[in-house]
């Protein structure tokens, strides 16, 4: 690889940078509710799980219905060794993705032998029986009474910045992979398998490679998540709505196929979620908090009906609906 | 720019509102945080102990409050998720500043959120959470003489106490000589089978076996049949209510009549259980923490106000945890002589010893627990469409239906 | 021992073909992954029980309101839901399936508001019922729900190959754009089909009210219940979806008798694996309908 392609690969552009710092800053501007900077970091996981998916989904046109499975084996990869013998969950940041590249990759030679629905249908019964699994054999993982750590910190900071570093890993591998060949295969397979497949581009191989940076992704994650939450249980982490299909909805939200949807959907979740389940921060009546769950799901139906491509992905049409009130404004 | 200008509004949105939800202030009132399930699978227990703490407030609030002060309890719905009961208990914490958190119902959800408590030391009074490890420093990297860094105090009894009850009917009434184990694979369920296997074996009775099953069970006459195979005098069942009746129902469809049904609590004791098995309920026992006939002073009256405030059937023992738990808060907030903070607080917890509608409740030490109110448990048994208790026999309001003729009972 | 599990396996096997042969037509004919299948099933469950319950209408008796009221709400969900999704310009054809976990969330919570989250259940003379036959026992609202649903599953085959409607239906499976030039129009059999479907789901809440209870969370457990049906009994087809149903019963019980009733929900799963990757097409495949 030459210099100057090097230079285009990691090319950042302006509004970038500005978001890389106004995510640096969030955490003081936050500083004054720990309870803010726990939402903060929620948001970071999301986006680290919808970007994830969106290597794979968005990208490359493998919709998985259970990016639980990644995310659930690398929360057990941090917790199982502090369970056993006492090994800290950090390390989980070393093993937890590794340890998912690993399960993708003995998945993948099952369920990439599918096609679109099948495909879905496959991953999404991957993490099901994995959560059943994990479930039933509480010589292995405790069963349903889960592992429970006593996290290490109770400043909000470090976390905020253990998860910031993934949240930047993972965009900017994306990034990197989407500017390279890999990505303009990626896309061809997106676009047409067969096709891709007929010009000679090896689909096995590249569906293999965002296989393993997307489920690396996922398992440093959940990793993460043990390590934050001191907690797992087979049905928080393998749960087919609470993670998987939340994961599929983060990207949709935002945009499939973009890189910055996920980080965008991220953000609109948590906060949608947590405005509703918290009844505004007390503002509006306590009933509001019983309708949670309904909010996210009208969210859901209006974002597919009318912004097929996400927030990011239809943003000029967005901007061009509310341009003349802006012009107003000025 | 279109990335960068979303993220603007939505931080500048977060901002703006944050800020404003914490500038609320009101000091004419004490704020208290209670954590429950009150929407998902679980929020019909939930409601049943929010009603309750209802009561208490109102009826304190009514009588002048505390030292002048109203009380308020402020919920957060933990959604039954261990996430969610993380997240709630801090920004019960932060947001709310609460120096005192109630409240707790799954084992999983309580378990979890007592570790947000415990780090931001602030006192968690739980009052239904079962699993034993709650009270148990070892499992929060604390030992036994840390009573005062441990802020964790249980109202209830440990799930691995739940059966102590059925001791002595046991051993001088029944005699059993096998039992036959099934439970639903949750923390409760598998905690509560693995207690009550080392309490049976204790007394002398044989395990025949353990057998688990998850949530959607429509058929459960695989297992009953297994179980039926193996000829147990005695059958122990830890499933919420609508498993329980069906697992009553179809024990008696397939005619399995072992000397004993014995349910662990939760769903057995519930009236939703009497309605949906039928006559497959009657004479079934079931180890439970609190009966509106005991004689411990308020309990009749809770539930006879609590059936006239919100109708229905009544609350069962879960209803009387909240209730008593509400009693204790109010009892250790009159104890503080106006210092609301999380130290007092706990210092005053240390010191309760109150009677309430739930028994008396005093936070002691012994085994592995610390801050564990120790109590007796009871056996109850359905007869004639109402919950008898029968065992101990000195505070029964009824006599145990025994031996029992199944044959007759379903009729 | 093991004729016992059979006949066990078999009666509830009646019920899963039941709730699956909804899903293999919305498959097999649109395509879609309906994640609201066991969310739709919940509504009609509430509707028969509100029959049964304020206006004491037996709950078999029900299906004659509750099959048409099913209906007409899938037919709203298609036409204004999913259909226009259709034509819309997506990057990723599975929008379809994401509205339906959208519409599977709104309805669970549409129910809550309404009816909180108590269980209910419906009590009859024959709910308890059963017919002794040595050491074997017939559920009675079991055994009905089995001829139900062999009904229901020939009536619908009858539908699919003897009809000018079920023609059209299996033409617009097969390829739509041909379908249109055949003078078919795609659009009302997409709308009708997914209507279609979903009153067949909702038969299935009928009858599996009586044996089992409700709340509003009842659904997804059979969701996942009907993809394996519908994976195991190939994409569109009656035949196999009765065939996979009855299957997946007789699995699950042999493995709840003598493996572990904690993993009978695995069972399925694994099989819903295996037909995946080495009988993809499922037993449509070997039976040709």
């Amino acid at each position: 690889m030459s210099g100057n392609e090097k230079i285009k690969l990691l090319e950042i552009k302006r509004t970038e940078w500005f978001i890389l710092a106004s995510a640096i800053a969030a955490p003081f501007i936050f500083s004054f509710s720990p309870y803010f900077q726990g939402l903060l970091i929620f948001v970071l996981l999301w986006v680290i799980m919808g970007t994830s998916w969106n290597l794979l989904a968005g990208f490359t046109g493998q919709v998985s219905f259970g990016h639980a499975a990644y995310f659930g084996i690398g929360a057990y990869a941090a917790a199982l060794p502090f369970l056993h013998w006492g090994i800290s969950p950090w390390w989980g940041l070393l093993t937890g993705g590794i340890t998912a590249v690993f399960l993708g990759y003995v998945l993948g030679i099952m369920v990439f032998r599918l096609r679109g629905p099948y495909f879905a249908l496959g991953t999404l019964a991957s993490a099901e029986i994995l959560r059943i699994v994990f479930g039933e054999e509480k010589w292995l993982s405790n069963g349903h009474n889960g592992i429970l750590y006593m996290t290490t910190w109770v400043s909000k900071y470090p976390y905020y910045f253990v998860a910031l570093i993934l949240t930047i890993g993972a965009i900017l591998s994306v990034k990197i992979v989407m500017k390279s060949k890999a990505g303009y295969y990626f896309l061809s397979i997106r676009e047409d398998e067969d096709a891709a497949e007929a010009i000679g581009i090896n689909t096995k191989k590249y569906k293999n490679i965002a296989t393993i940076i997307s489920t690396f992704w996922a398992g440093m994650a959940g990793a993460f998540y043990m390590i934050y939450m001191g907690f797992v249980d087979p049905e928080t982490v393998f749960a087919l709505h609470n993670i998987s299909i939340i994961t599929i909805l983060v990207g949709i939200i935002g945009g499939v196929g973009t890189i910055w949807g996920p980080a965008v959907g991220a953000v609109i979740m948590v906060l949608v979620q947590e405005l509703f389940r918290s009844s505004f921060f007390g503002f509006a009546p306590d009933w509001v908090s019983r309708f949670h769950a309904m909010a996210f799901g009208l969210l859901v139906i209006f974002v597919i009906l009318y912004m097929a491509g996400g927030v990011v992905g239809d943003w000029d049409l967005i901007a061009k609906k509310f341009r003349l009130k802006k012009s107003a404004e000025q | 720019m279109k990335a960068s200008g979303i993220l603007f509004v939505l931080f500048s949105f977060l901002i703006v509102v944050g800020t404003d939800g914490c500038s609320k202030k009101d000091s004419d009132s004490i704020k208290i945080g209670v954590l429950l399930p009150l929407t998902g699978s679980q929020a019909n227990f939930g409601e049943m102990e929010k009603n309750s703490y209802e009561m208490v407030k109102e009826q304190v609030n009514a009588n002048g409050g505390i030292a002048g002060k109203r009380l308020e309890f402020i919920y957060e719905d933990d959604t039954g998720k261990p996430d969610v009961g993380r997240a709630s208990a801090e920004k019960l914490i932060n947001i709310n500043n609460v120096p005192l958190i109630a409240g707790g119902y799954s084992s999983s959800v309580t378990f979890a959120a007592c570790a947000v408590a415990q780090q931001y030391r602030v006192p968690f009074l739980v009052n239904t959470g079962s699993v034993d490890k709650i009270t148990q420093p070892e499992d929060f990297n604390l030992t036994i003489s840390d009573g005062n860094k441990f802020y964790i105090y249980r109202l209830n009894p440990a799930v691995s106490e739940y059966a102590s009850g059925l001791e002595g009917l046991l051993s001088t009434v029944v005699k059993p000589a096998s039992v036959f184990i099934i439970h639903e694979n949750t923390a409760f369920g598998s905690e509560g089978a693995a207690s009550f296997k080392k309490f049976a074996e204790a007394l002398g009775i044989n395990v025949l076996d353990v057998k688990s099953y998850s949530a959607g069970v429509i058929d459960f006459k695989p297992l009953l049949e297994n179980a039926k195979k193996s000829n147990p005098d005695m059958v122990y069942m830890i499933s919420y209510v609508m498993d329980a009746a069906l697992l009553m129902k179809q024990s008696r469809e397939i005619n399995f009549t072992p000397k004993l049904f014995v349910g662990a609590g939760a769903g057995f004791t519930m009236p939703a259980f009497k309605e949906n098995a039928g006559n497959a309920s009657n004479l079934v026992l079931s180890a439970t923490l609190w009966h509106q006939s005991l004689p411990i002073k308020g309990a009749a009256e809770y539930f006879d106000s609590y059936v006239k405030k919100y109708g229905g059937e009544g609350p069962d023992y879960h209803g009387a945890e909240a209730y008593a738990a509400a009693q204790v808060i109010v009892d250790v907030l009159k104890r503080c002589n106006g210092d609301y903070t999380t130290e007092t607080i706990k210092s005053a917890l240390d010191k309760t010893d109150l009677m309430t509608v739930f028994g008396p409740v005093k936070f002691t030490s012994y085994g592995k627990k610390i801050h564990q109110n120790k109590m007796d448990t009871f056996v109850v048994q359905w007869i004639g469409g109402q919950l008898k208790l029968i065992w101990p026999k000195n505070l029964a309001n009824a006599t145990f239906d025994y031996p029992i003729d199944w044959k007759v009972a379903w009729e | 021992m093991i004729f016992q599990t059979l006949v066990y396996g078999l009666l509830i096997g009646g019920l899963y073909a039941m709730i699956g042969i909804g899903m293999t037509l919305i498959m097999g004919v649109l395509g879609i992954i309906n994640l609201a299948h066991g969310q739709l099933m919940m509504v009609a469950m509430y509707i028969t029980w509100v029959l049964w319950q304020y206006a004491g209408i037996d709950p078999y008796l029900s299906i004659f309101i509750t099959i048409p009221l099913i209906f007409f709400l899938g037919q709203g969900i298609s036409k204004y839901l999913l259909y226009p999704l259709i034509k819309k310009e997506s990057i990723l054809p599975e929008n379809q399936v994401l509205m339906t976990v959208g519409i599977g969330v709104v309805l669970v919570e549409l129910i809550r508001a309404i009816f909180s989250s108590d269980y209910r259940s419906v009590r009859t003379s024959y709910t308890d019922a059963s017919i002794r036959l040595g050491q074997i026992s017939l559920s009675v609202p079991l055994a009905i729900a089995f001829l139900i649903s062999i009904i229901f599953t020939i009536g619908l085959f009858i539908l699919l190959t003897k009809t000018d409607l079920g023609r059209s239906i299996r033409a617009t499976a097969q390829d739509r754009s041909a379908a249109t030039l055949m003078g078919i129009s795609v659009k009302k059999i997409t709308i009708l089909t997914y209507g279609i479907g979903s009153a067949l789901v909702g038969a299935a809440g009928v009858l599996l009210l009586p044996v089992y209870y409700l709340f509003p969370d009842v659904g997804p457990i059979f969701t996942v219940k009907a993809f394996v049906i519908t994976i195991l009994g190939g994409l569109g087809s009656p035949i196999g979806a009765i065939v996979g149903g009855l299957v997946l019963g007789v699995a699950e019980t042999f493995g709840a008798t003598y493996l572990s009733m904690g993993y009978r929900d695995a069972i399925g799963l694994v099989i819903f694996l295996l037909v995946l990757v080495f009988l993809p097409g499922g037993l449509k495949r070997l039976t040709k309908i």
